[in-house]
């Protein structure tokens, strides 16, 4: 590997994280589309910065541009407030209008400089290691290296110091506001570092990635924990996986950077969207299916339990009685015998104890709602885990 | 006469300039336990909101034990409403709990032993220890309910504020709350919720205030929860009897 190689996984990975940590809060706030809002609209931000500072590395560039994030915020909400038009509508309208201003302007006044729209909604993150960060004489890498990880320091920092701040608030407004902890304030900062992120990344990456890296992994994380520091480790993970294995696919393919980068955030998001353990659509799928088993031989166990003539319990007779294939009563039978609630002499069907017992816990609960009883039979049975 | 708990002057609250609450005026003592009731669209969520800072007034003030609110925030528990928020949020049952020593933390101090042994005794007692670990969008309504409940004990407040909290739970859930609701009166606490089912007011309460729009009536429960008071603030004829 070569250090240029090295340099651009490094970038790649540490905008990723960058990108992952607002990412997982805004999946959360199901504020997603306001990061495709911002990543667009802080173009005219970056031209105007690059007018006045001639330099696409310069913090102030940065700040100007990541202003005009908060402004699309701002737009938006305000929109929104009048209670014309919803939020998606708000966003579909603020964000479209100053993207091509920024088109316009680098049309207009750019065509010598190195900023054109490919580059902007693409990126280019093969040159990041050109532009190198010279102090006295010195190479000290990339520039691009610098302004991400500076990016990432802040991030992380706010991060750790207002964890909780930013859980309470996201969780529950009302309470956070009631505590103290003005949701506002909270809002319009975790706003302000995806604006901040969205720009130090947009060089390097472009507009659609950057949108990419902020969702696609948290979303993948959002199916498999349940616990909110788990699902930003995740985040993370898959966010910096996605970033350099997207850079060998890129070298292998000799295709977009940016572009391989995505592709493989996609996939690892189908790969959890399918096997996610409790919430893939695998897993679902499967649920559903015992579901309607254990109905199914709850409806039996009940039949059972309420007839005591013979020609009612007789095997054969059990498909006219309650309507079924003769397949699915037979699983019926099986799991039903399995589990040693029936049995079954001469082809008359009795329930033993157990499945006496079962059903009335069952028929109880269903009729109470009071799950309390029947914790111990949520292991074994998915219709009562709600 | 008792110390006032909370004081309201003249509070109007709008969404987009359409007064939604007008021209309020309401004490209430300390000590009571005390249902808003009145029908949809009335204000009560708002009332509650606006006393809590979350909503701001276009007139009016709000003091809580003769100050304003955000200087007594401490004294002050609050309870919205379940469907106020996404219970699929990734967190446990213990973790809400402890949202709750977030407002006498501070801004960056995090919980800690302390902490997490007063939500676990809060938890305790809406008898929902057992469900600490279990992650939240696994719990039945009665249950968010009760981490809902527990979530304010945790902040030991002397005044708390409650957003419809029998909505969808069990009647045992109901129950339980009430009984929490009313060892708070016993301590001393002050307890104001938003209600809906007019037969309970005077079996659980005893302060009651009518909202629509306007301040109806405020006052005992004995002396002002009669047919005249309900038909002014639902506009119909209403007959409930109450039991002595």
């Amino acid at each position: 590997m070569s250090s240029a190689q090295i340099e651009i996984q490094l970038i790649a990975s540490i905008v990723a994280v960058a990108c992952a940590i607002p990412g997982t809060f805004l999946v959360l706030r199901k504020m997603a589309m306001i990061s495709d809002a911002i990543s667009h609209s802080i173009l005219p931000g970056i031209v105007v910065g690059f007018f006045i500072t001639q330099d696409l590395n310069s913090p102030l560039l940065i700040l100007l541009a990541a202003l005009t994030g908060i402004i699309t915020v701002v737009l938006v909400e305000y929109i929104q407030k009048t209670g014309l038009v919803k939020e998606d509508t708000a966003i579909g309208l603020v964000f479209p209008a100053l993207f091509s201003i920024g088109v316009i302007l680098i049309a207009k006044n750019a065509n010598d400089v190195h900023l054109d729209v490919d580059a902007v909604l693409l990126g280019e993150l093969a040159f990041a290691p050109f532009d190198r960060l010279l102090t006295g004489g010195t190479d000290v890498g990339p520039k691009s290296l610098w302004v991400v990880g500076s990016i990432l320091i802040v991030t992380v920092t706010l991060l750790i110091l207002f964890f909780k701040e930013l859980k309470v608030s996201t969780f529950d407004k009302g309470l956070a506001a009631s505590l103290g902890f003005s949701p506002a304030i909270i809002h319009y900062g975790l706003m302000s570092i995806s604006s901040v992120t969205t720009v130090g990344a947009f060089d390097a990456v472009g507009a659609i990635l950057v949108v990419a890296l902020m969702i696609a992994p948290a979303a993948a994380a959002y199916l498999l924990t349940t616990d909110l520091k788990k699902m930003l480790a995740l985040a993370i993970i898959f966010g910096i996986f996605s970033a350099v294995f997207g850079y060998w696919v890129a070298h292998w393919l000799d295709a977009s950077i940016a572009g391989s980068i995505t592709t493989v955030l996609g996939l690892v998001f189908l790969l959890v969207y399918l096997f996610a353990p409790s919430k893939g659509i695998i897993a679902v799928m499967y649920r559903e299916r015992q579901q309607q088993t254990e109905v199914s031989l709850l409806t039996f166990l009940l039949h059972l339990k309420n007839h005591d003539e013979l020609e009612e319990r007789h095997v054969n007779h059990l498909n006219e009685h309650i309507n079924w294939q003769k397949v699915r009563a037979k699983t019926v039978l099986d799991l039903a015998q399995k589990n040693n609630m029936i049995t079954i002499e001469k082809n008359i069907v009795s329930l033993t104890k157990k499945g006496n017992e079962f059903t009335s816990k069952a028929i109880n609960y269903i009729m109470t709602n009071e799950d309390t009883q029947i914790e111990d039979m949520k292991d074994d049975f998915f219709l009562f885990r709600g | 006469m008792s110390k006032i708990a909370v004081k309201v002057d003249d509070l109007t609250v709008a969404y987009n300039y359409k007064p939604v609450l007008w021209d309020i005026d309401l004490e209430i003592p300390e000590g009571v336990l005390m249902a808003i009731v009145g029908p949809n669209g009335a204000g009560k969520s708002t009332l509650i909101k606006s006393i809590l800072g979350i909503l701001k007034p276009i007139a009016g003030s709000v003091s809580i034990y003769g100050k304003p609110y955000t200087k007594q925030r401490q004294l002050v528990a609050y309870v919205p409403q379940k469907g106020s928020v996404d219970w699929d949020f990734p967190t446990t049952a213990l973790d809400v709990v402890l949202m709750g020593t977030y407002g006498s933390l501070g801004w960056i101090k995090r919980p800690g032993q302390k902490e997490k042994k007063a939500a676990l005794e809060a938890l305790e007692k809406v008898g929902m220890l057992a469900f600490k670990g279990r992650q939240i969008s696994q719990l039945s309504g009665g249950q968010q309910q009760r981490i809902f409940l527990a979530r304010a004990l945790v902040q030991n407040a002397s005044i708390y504020f409650m957003d419809e909290p029998f909505q969808g739970v069990d009647a045992t859930t109901e129950i339980a709350i009430i009984n929490i609701l009313k060892e708070l009166r016993k301590a001393g606490k002050t307890v104001i919720v938003v209600h809906h089912d007019l037969q309970t007011v005077p079996e659980y309460f005893d302060w009651v205030t009518f909202l629509n729009v306007k301040k109806i009536a405020t006052g005992p429960v004995k002396d002002i929860f009669n047919d005249d008071n309900l038909t002014k603030t639902y506009g119909i004829n209403y007959k409930v009897s109450i039991q002595e």
